[in-house]
């Protein structure tokens, strides 16, 4: 593990007396999860008092509604399928509509929007919720190893996981009472294990085979700056394949015929994973079975999960043809997920890329390890460190144009943070409102593309068509987490919006859900609102002293004149007060005060316009 | 400090021109993420978070301005006070336009016949061509000749666009 220590030489180290903030790594997996602490660039993976490290991403709820994690889910989980919810990752950040497999235990629409509640016996649970159990529990692992209330954590996701996905990740931490340093890829963490960051110019290969996905991420280091350049693999492959494998070799080599009951399955499924387990040192093994015993080379095994391996090295083939890269160009291949331990898969994959892959991390652990490190640095621990992870948005954002068609607003592979500006207009007389469709995807029709949100830009002061401009500013934070920014910019009235997420919980859904559960979190929304509307209020006294100074005499009357600097008087005095709702209410109550000017702007400009034409015409 | 009140080039800390020096930007460019990414404020307050993320958008696009020449040629253009997207009928060089139409049915003739050795001597001499004007761009805006300089971008938005359908061309023609 010497590579584990990746600390530059002549680095200054955090002063003896300063406090070492307590950050943690946590990889929320979809079959396990790993929560890992870095000291001094020392990392270790935090275990429980049994020295089981991985958390199986399990979670039971009982009638009395007590919440199960982990080993002991899974054990409940034998005998109350129904109320035992395992790989919920996959359901995090999607509609019912997108869940077109099987599930042990029964899923419902939520009530208002398109996103999955699964019905426990401890009433409907979404996998939001669901997440942030896991979440709890490892932050708990973290809290006890660190003594004390945890800084922050930076949390993997895959690196192809979307807008929705993300921030499905990111309210699940909010949830758990988790402060997010950074949403981080899961190749992207175990690169940095392997310090492959340090490095100038890298292509790089993460081969991930985990319990029960695959995934293959074909990545480029330059200066600090991570690119995905294309990601492949199989949402339905994984280690549970290759058991399943040595399944069928044993029921057919000791002629079981009648159908396998549940039990049976479970009980040849551990055998199964002990045989495995065995061949990763041994060249051969016995297998038993209810009096039936046989010995399975190595090589045999080999031949069983032949074609299994073989898909996911086709998956890493289209992925270099995708991104057009030669396999000569790739430097380093890093091993992810506890079925890479598999000889043969080592072997294949090293031979595809002709050359050594990295396995001296534990590759159950190695994202985890990464997260860590990355953590330890956000946190603040490692003064004068220069590793800065710029990462870049996986798949293009942009919006419904007419007929259909999604126009991109910031193309995928863009590096965040990134705002861009896009311009607007009606297309009616006297239109106030126009609708927005955000989308993300690669592809030109918007049935294509995933849609995100929908939401509305209301409150245009009436004009005639083409008349209003409205700039709507679509931000991306580091996370890759989106934001919308509108502002109409013929009268310079400012507002922004809440976007409405497509799938996934409302922004007020989690809002409540937190203070819900924790009332101290209401102090921190109370300030964030309070500042948000100060902004907002100050925006507008902004936007209408320029109009009012630019043609406010000659528009208006004494009277109203006079009444508007009243109500920015009043507005800016409500604005030194405490109360977020009483400034928005005044905010508002100016916005609206304002419209009769506003659309006497606008006609002062097209009546100029007009003017102007007609005397060039006499003239 | 703030950077919204500087131009690209002055983030840069670049002389406001055609050339810069991929490497000095480069470095910069590191510099500055270092300085003001979110990440080296992930315990800061949220009003610094905010500013941070304003930031470090600002130095992206000013980065990937200042690194494409086409992009950058655009925002010279309108550093100067030129809008670079404008088509003013007057401008239009009816040779150019001629020009472009013979090039696109030439790019597409290619396609269909599935002449692989004349696309790829297309691609070389509309390579050479981009050079050509990259460099005449160059000497034209920086003595100053602003509507011949618009002239020669609007020449170039073509050429890379060319130079983009060629590639794709070239990429359908080789999956046969």
């Amino acid at each position: 593990m010497a590579l584990l220590s990746i600390s530059e030489p002549g680095q200054s180290k955090p002063k003896a007396h300063a406090v070492r903030k307590r950050a943690v790594g946590i990889d929320l997996g979809t079959t396990n999860s790993l929560v890992a602490v870095a000291d001094e660039g020392q990392v270790h993976t935090l275990c429980d008092h049994e020295g089981h490290c991985l958390v199986p991403s399990v979670v039971h709820y009982a009638a009395d509604g007590k919440v199960t994690v982990g080993d002991a889910a899974v054990i409940m989980g034998t005998s109350d399928s129904a109320n035992t919810i395992s790989s919920v990752k996959r359901l995090m950040g999607r509609g019912v509509e997108d869940i077109d497999y099987e599930l042990p235990f029964k899923i419902a629409r939520d009530a208002d929007g398109g996103m999955p509640v699964i019905k426990t016996a401890a009433g409907n649970k979404n996998p939001v919720e669901v997440s942030a159990e896991i979440l709890k529990v490892l932050a708990a692992r973290g809290e006890a190893e660190l003594g004390g209330e945890l800084n922050g954590a930076v949390i993997t996701v895959p690196a192809y996981f979307d807008e929705a996905q993300r921030q499905a990740t990111k309210d699940a931490a909010r949830l758990a009472g988790i402060k997010v340093l950074r949403l981080l890829g899961e190749p992207t963490a175990a690169a940095v294990a392997y310090g492959l960051d340090r490095k100038q110019e890298e292509t790089v290969i993460i081969y991930d085979l985990g319990g029960g996905t695959f995934d293959v991420s074909l990545m480029r280091l330059e200066q600090g700056v991570f690119k995905v350049l294309a990601t492949g693999g199989n949402a339905a492959l994984g280690g549970d394949d290759l058991d399943r494998a040595v399944i069928n070799w044993i029921v057919t080599e000791a002629g079981i015929k009648e159908k396998l009951s549940y039990a049976q399955v479970n009980k040849l499924s551990a055998i199964a994973r002990q045989a495995k387990h065995d061949l990763t040192d041994s060249l051969e093994t016995t297998v038993g079975y209810e009096g039936w015993s046989a010995t399975l080379t190595r090589d045999h095994f080999n031949s069983l999960i032949g074609d299994l391996v073989g898909e996911t090295i086709k998956a890493c083939r289209r992925v270099m043809r995708d991104a057009k890269v030669d396999v000569s160009e790739i430097s380093d291949v890093v091993m992810v997920g506890g079925s890479t331990r598999t000889p043969y898969v080592r072997d294949c994959v090293a031979e595809f890329f002709k050359t050594e892959v990295h396995t001296e991390i534990d590759p159950d652990q190695v994202v985890a390890v990464g997260a860590a490190l990355q953590a330890d640095v956000l946190a603040g621990n490692k003064y004068g460190d220069d590793m800065l992870l710029l990462d870049v948005i996986p798949l293009s954002l942009g919006i419904e144009t007419m007929g259909g068609l999604v126009e991109k607003i910031i193309p995928r592979n863009t590096t965040i943070p990134v705002a861009r500006a896009q311009q607007f207009t009606t297309y009616k007389d006297g239109q106030t409102a126009i609708s927005l469709h955000v989308l993300q995807g690669e592809r030109e029709l918007v049935s294509d593309c995933r849609s995100l949100a929908k939401f509305e830009l209301k409150g245009i002061p009436p004009m005639v068509a083409g008349a209003a401009v409205i700039e709507v500013t679509f931000q991306v934070d580091a996370d890759g987490l989106m934001e919308v920014l509108a502002k109409e910019l013929s009268s310079g009235v400012a507002s922004s919006v809440v976007i409405k997420p497509s799938y996934g919980l409302e922004h007020s859904a989690i809002e409540k859900m937190i203070t819900d559960s924790y009332s101290s979190a209401a102090a921190d929304k109370e300030i964030r609102a309070l500042q948000e509307s100060r902004v907002e209020a100050d925006r507008i006294i902004e936007a209408l002293v320029t109009a009012l100074a630019q043609d406010g005499k000659e528009l208006l009357s004494d009277d109203e004149y006079q009444s508007l600097e009243n109500a920015i008087r009043q507005l800016r005095e409500i604005t030194e007060s405490e109360d977020s709702d009483a400034i928005r209410d005044a905010s508002e109550a100016l916005n609206k005060a304002t419209l009769e000017f506003a659309g006497r702007r606008m006609d002062l400009q097209i009546k100029s316009a007009l003017t102007g034409h007609t005397l060039e015409e006499y003239e | 400090m703030s950077l919204a009140n500087l131009n690209y080039f002055e983030i840069f800390s670049q002389p406001v021109s055609f050339q810069v020096a991929e490497n000095d930007l480069e470095k910069e460019y590191r510099k500055l993420q270092g300085q003001y990414h979110p990440d080296k404020f992930s315990t800061a307050s949220d009003h610094e978070r905010l500013q941070a993320l304003q930031h470090t958008s600002l130095i992206n696009d000013a980065y990937d301005t200042l690194k494409s020449p086409l992009k950058r040629a655009a925002y010279l253009l309108k550093l100067e006070g030129i809008d670079p997207e404008e088509h003013n009928q007057a401008h239009l060089n009816e040779d150019f336009l001629l020009k472009q139409l013979e090039l696109r049915e030439a790019l597409e003739s290619l396609v269909e016949n599935e002449h692989m050795d004349e696309l790829l001597a297309l691609k070389s001499s509309i390579t050479e061509e981009k050079q050509i004007a990259l460099e005449n761009f160059e000497s034209v805006f920086g003595s100053d000749q602003f509507i011949e300089a618009k002239f020669l971008y609007n020449q170039l938005q073509f050429l890379f666009k060319l130079l983009d359908e060629i590639d794709r061309a070239e990429e359908r023609l080789l999956d046969y």
